[in-house]
């Protein structure tokens, strides 16, 4: 009640969801047996979708790259596992949707043969280009979730002064666990990955930072962080959303990121301890993202584990391994239950940000008919991003986008809080992407609207360019033929014969 | 081919559906609401000023139509203000003169008839752009509907407000009208809220609520005839 | 297999809802009520079931009317709560039709006419008490001292139902004045508070609730009680009922200390009339409140001021529902000039200035 009175540590805003963590968080990393077909989409990052390299009936390795990337904000693709390639075509992809991409269907071998093994390099006295290009090789994306290609944001250190690197363990979704059990169980690893980012970022301060509902895995990175420089494990509280990259910085570093800008912009970088490891197994070990630590878990799941699971895994066969569900459930979720999306259904395939597998029951979810608004404020108390969603809300309600946006719609970062803790049910972030899609496809139309209006106005002048210059010509032309006329007069009455060649050339052109 | 005489009944009868319903100056324009919110603690407070502004909007009309043509637009709001004050003046002196009590009661409010945005707002966007017999049943359709309105409210408002309805009728009217004197409900305390100016707004609130719920009604009928029709 | 609608996170929520809210409010009220109805026997236990019933009555008639489904927005249960506040702010024995006249103005003028739970500008229940009070000023001040149920002399069930239905007038001699209302008359008598107080204040009774009083603003300690539960449970924030009552104490000690004669100290500002009721439940009402943490601040104090301003200077004894309603009107302005300030902003909406770091030497470590 006297909170007021205690600067805390942390960022204004958040709830308390429950974190239902224990059915999980005890469990060891197992990896799930090969299925028997893989189906691979090349899009699986942020930008654009990779280029697919093999036909089918060709013959992958392990690790072999299936699909390279496109263009400067994109991934490479990887085969999983051994195989061979039997289609290259559209499957649905891991997106509320449904809608199918451009997918490599991959027959399993069973061998889960490698490419040729490469010797581990001495991964601290590589140059930070150099780093950066080996990440960009091995298809390393944004492993919490936000599936953003990881090299770009390694190589900002050229272009901005990066003195803090964050390495973001908080893991702050409930029923996630993936990251907890990656800290603890290959916390040499993790660190190793750190800091060959560090290396390339050139960053002087390097946080890892857990919530302090993982103690296990706080203590195991202490543990091996004994002594190392300018390289801690911190804690901090949990509360939902610490995992936002915004509010991660001004948690444990009390700057925030302007409007507009980002981390870099401030000297801190935000990645995931699920990217370090992939950084290491990348860089160290020179080994392509193929697989991820995914968590299955859920009131709906017969028993929920930690899997270590090849990409392009359906979902169903993760579910099939843990035993079915026991009861039909009423969400299945790719991510956790605050950000993530719903999938159509079981059979869209592991990617590279899937970072859970949840299948909630209805009394989870405990979605009831929204009721009309009153104004409680807690959804004003709960944004992090110091938002008043009810009013926003109101606005779009009454198809006021701009009105919404003025409240500052486009800063939300759709953590869901308010929607959460909201006693009308109302779903507020439903709303906010409604509202964004709305602003966005507006801004677009009047974008295009302005390039036809620029290219009206240029046709115009090239029109009218074309008709002075035809009128010029035809001026010119009849100059000449008179100049030529008068010219063959003479020569008619000199006695010699041939016109310039020149002018009758340019008049074939000109036709 | 219509008779003459019929083709200008129907345009009378259009501009008094206009005054009286449609376009009514409280229900249609939402105009003269000063008045309207500050006399109609009874209905015969309300008849009182509603009569009153009909003369008004009539001479007014009459004046504004016949000197049209001589009026320049420049000048013309002032000359409007000033026609309508000489008439309210005209009114204020008579209504002292010859209904002393009613005066009494609406006193302050007569002079503002003046200002009462409705009765210039006819004259700019009709009277003074139409032949003289149509201004003058536009302002005599304005002004019973003005009149019309102003009366239900102040019944609305009398009746839980005092339990009486056209109260003090003879001072306006004469004796011969006490018979309009009603006492519905005898040895009523008052309902002090309804003859408070927050009643005003409740009761106009509620009488706008019911006039667009009524042509909501009507649109569907009509839009339902035409299919049945149809 | 699963629902697709909406696509939207969150996939799960607080528990808690709306009815739940309601309900947490209603149940910190019921020792108050309890006390209430015991003190001022069975003519109170009347006045509050017919002003509940009629407040859900006129509640299901206004849905009915804009046709929207009648059990949702009953199960809010804001209706059942709205009848509860506006009976405890009535006087106890005051006759059925102010309780439905109450009732009505409160629901429907009050709430159903701004478009129905969560629009109304006002808080109805306080909406309805200020058009009783100038309505009727007779019933409405009309106290009597505490009659407990069951007790020697006070009126029997078959009286009660007498008083409630206008049948039996209220004997003069249970008839009493609240503490405010005897300083005030004390004042209009020339009376300083050391004449006026002996006698009918007693700070032990008057927390207590032995005194005359509304039905529910009596027991100041019971209501303190309900309302730091809900504050435990966080259905009300802190902000209001803080700065509402501190507000009313602060200004009412700076005055004691300039005049004790003329101004009553903090102390019976506190516990008399219906300070605690007010600061607890009713300006708390989230639909008419701020809702945003200083816009709450301001908001309480603006309660706290007013209603010191009128129990001392204007001409009613008790102003808490004008100050209520007064600041109800401000919360919409509060809310649109107080804002949170968004991350990465200045209050003013720019974007914060980027400051880059220093230039710092990197760590470098090469092992092999």
């Amino acid at each position: 009640m006297l909170s007021f009175l205690f600067k805390r540590r942390g960022f204004q805003g958040g709830v308390h969801p429950e974190d239902r963590k224990q059915a999980t968080s005890h469990l060891p990393i197992q990896t799930l047996p090969l299925p028997e077909r893989l189906y691979v989409p090349v899009q699986q990052h942020i930008g654009a979708a990779a280029q697919p390299r093999v036909q089918a009936g060709q013959k992958v390795l392990k690790g072999e790259m299936i699909a390279a990337g496109s263009g400067p904000v994109s991934a490479a693709v990887h085969a999983p596992t051994s195989g061979t390639v039997v289609a290259v075509e559209p499957h649905p992809a891991p997106h509320p949707s449904g809608l199918p991409v451009q997918t490599i269907v991959i027959e399993v071998d069973g061998e889960d043969r490698w490419t040729d093994e490469p010797e581990p390099e001495h991964a601290l006295n590589l140059e930070p280009e150099v780093i950066a290009q080996r990440v960009a090789e091995a298809g390393v994306v944004g492993m919490g979730g936000a599936t953003f290609p990881a090299a770009i944001k390694l190589n900002l250190g050229s272009r901005h002064t990066i003195d803090t690197l964050v390495i973001n363990g908080s893991e702050c979704e409930p029923y996630l666990t993936c990251d907890d059990r990656l800290m603890r169980e290959r916390t040499q690893e993790v660190i190793d990955g750190v800091r060959i980012m560090r290396h390339a970022l050139g960053a002087r301060h390097t946080l890892i930072v857990v919530e302090d509902n993982k103690p296990e895995a706080l203590a195991a990175l202490q543990e091996h962080l004994y002594e190392m420089d300018h390289l801690e494990a911190m804690s901090v509280p949990t509360r939902y959303p610490m995992g936002s990259e915004k509010h991660m910085i001004k948690a444990v570093t009390g700057r925030e990121i302007p409007a507009g800008k980002l981390g870099a912009d401030i000297g801190v970088i935000v990645h995931n301890v699920g990217t370090a490891y992939a950084v290491h197994r990348a860089v160290r070990m020179r080994r392509p993202l193929v697989s991820r630590i995914v968590t299955v878990g859920g009131g709906a799941v017969q028993r929920p584990a930690n899997l270590e699971v090849p990409l392009g895994t359906r979902v169903e066969e993760l579910l099939a391994y843990c035993g079915g569900t026991r009861e039909t459930p009423a969400r299945l979720l790719m991510g956790g239950p605050m950000m993530g999306q719903i999938m159509p259904h079981a059979q869209v395939p592991v990617v590279k940000g899937t970072n859970g597998l949840i299948a909630l029951t209805a009394a989870e979810i405990n979605i009831d008919d929204p009721m009309p608004c009153i104004r409680c404020g807690r959804c004003v108390a709960a944004c992090p991003c110091g938002l008043m969603p009810l009013e926003m809300a109101s606005r779009i309600r009454s198809e006021d986008m701009d009105g919404a946006a003025a409240h500052g719609l486009m800063d939300c970062v759709a953590c869901g809080s308010c929607s959460y803790v909201c006693p009308s049910h109302i779903p507020l972030v439903q709303y906010f992407q409604h509202a964004k899609g709305v602003l966005g496809d507006r801004r677009e139309q009047q974008r295009r609207q302005e390039e036809l209006k620029k290219l009206a106005q240029q046709r115009r002048a090239r029109q009218e360019a074309e008709a002075q210059a035809k009128a010029e010509a035809a001026a010119r032309k009849k100059a000449e033929r008179e100049a030529a006329k008068k010219k063959r007069a003479q020569q008619a009455e000199a006695k010699e014969t041939p016109a310039p060649a020149k002018t009758n050339d340019k008049d074939k052109a000109e036709a | 081919m219509t008779h003459p005489a019929r083709l200008i009944l129907d345009d009378y009868r259009r501009l008094f559906r206009d005054g009286i319903w449609d376009n009514n100056v409280v229900m249609g324009q939402m105009l003269a609401l000063c008045p309207l919110l500050a006399v109609t603690g009874t209905a015969t407070n309300g008849l009182g000023m509603g009569l009153a502004t009909t003369f008004v909007m009539v001479a007014a009309a009459l004046l504004i139509s016949m000197f049209r043509g001589i009026i320049t637009p420049e000048v013309r709001i002032p000359v409007f203000i000033l026609l309508i004050a000489a008439l309210v003046t005209l009114v204020d002196l008579v209504m002292n003169a010859y209904l002393y009590e009613m005066h009494k009661a609406l006193g302050l409010f007569i002079p503002l008839i003046v200002t009462n945005c409705a009765i210039l707002g006819r004259a700019e966007s009709f009277a003074s752009r139409q032949p003289v017999h149509r201004a003058v049943m536009d302002g005599l359709a304005m002004g019973v509907g003005f009149t019309l309105i102003l009366v239900v409210l102040g019944a609305v408002r009398e009746i839980p407000g005092s339990g009486t309805l056209f109260a003090d009728a003879r001072l306006l009217l004469g004796d011969g009208f006490a018979w309009m004197e009603l006492t519905l409900i005898p040895d009523y305390r008052g309902f002090l809220l309804m003859i408070l100016p927050p009643g005003a707004f409740l009761a106009l609130g509620f009488i706008l609520a019911g006039k667009r719920v009524l042509d909501t009604r009507l649109a569907a009928r009509a839009a339902s005839m035409k299919v049945a029709e149809a | 297999m699963t629902t697709t609608t909406p696509v939207s996170g969150p996939h799960t929520h607080a528990p808690g809802g709306v009815t739940s809210q309601m309900g947490w409010v209603i149940l910190a009220l019921l020792p108050a009520t309890a006390f209430g109805v015991y003190l001022f026997g069975w003519p109170a236990l009347n006045l509050l079931l017919i002003t509940v019933l009629a407040a859900i009555a006129f509640e299901v008639m206004s849905l009915r009317i804009a046709q929207r489904p009648v059990t949702p927005f009953l199960m809010d249960g804001s209706a059942l709560l709205t009848g509860l506040l506006l009976a405890l702010t009535l006087p106890p024995w005051a006759p059925w039709w102010i309780a439905v006249l109450g009732a009505g103005f409160a629901i429907v003028v009050g709430k159903h006419v701004f478009g129905g739970l969560g629009q109304n500008l006002f808080n109805p229940a306080m909406l309805a008490r200020v058009a009783l009070l100038v309505s009727f000023p007779l019933e409405m001040t009309t106290w009597v001292t505490p009659q407990p149920m069951f007790a020697e002399g006070s009126p029997g069930f078959i009286e009660g139902l007498a008083i409630t239905f206008g049948l039996a007038a209220i004997p003069d001699a249970m008839t009493g004045a609240t503490v405010l209302g005897e300083t005030q008359t004390g004042f209009s008598r020339d009376l300083g508070l050391s004449e006026t107080l002996p006698g009918v204040y007693d700070p032990m009774q008057q927390a207590l609730g032995f005194i005359p009083a509304s039905m529910g603003e009596g027991s100041a300690l019971l209501l303190l009680a309900g309302g730091l539960l809900l504050m435990v449970r966080r259905i009300i924030s802190w902000e209001i009922p803080v700065s509402m009552l501190g507000t009313l104490a602060a200004l009412a000690t700076i005055f004691m200390l300039i005049d004790p004669e003329r101004f009553a100290g903090p102390g019976l500002h506190l516990i008399s009339g219906g300070a605690m009721l007010a600061a607890f439940f009713i300006a708390t009402d989230p639909v008419t409140s701020p809702s945003t943490m200083r816009g709450r601040l301001i908001f309480g104090v603006g309660c706290g001021l007013l209603i010191y301003v009128i129990r001392t200077w204007g001409g009613y004894p008790e102003g808490i529902a004008f100050a209520i309603i007064l600041m109800n009107g401000l919360a919409p302005l509060i809310d649109h000039y107080l804002r949170p300030r968004t991350y990465g902003r200045t209050r003013g909406g720019k974007p914060l200035e980027p400051k880059a770091p220093a230039q710092t030497a990197p760590v470098t470590e090469k092992r092999p």
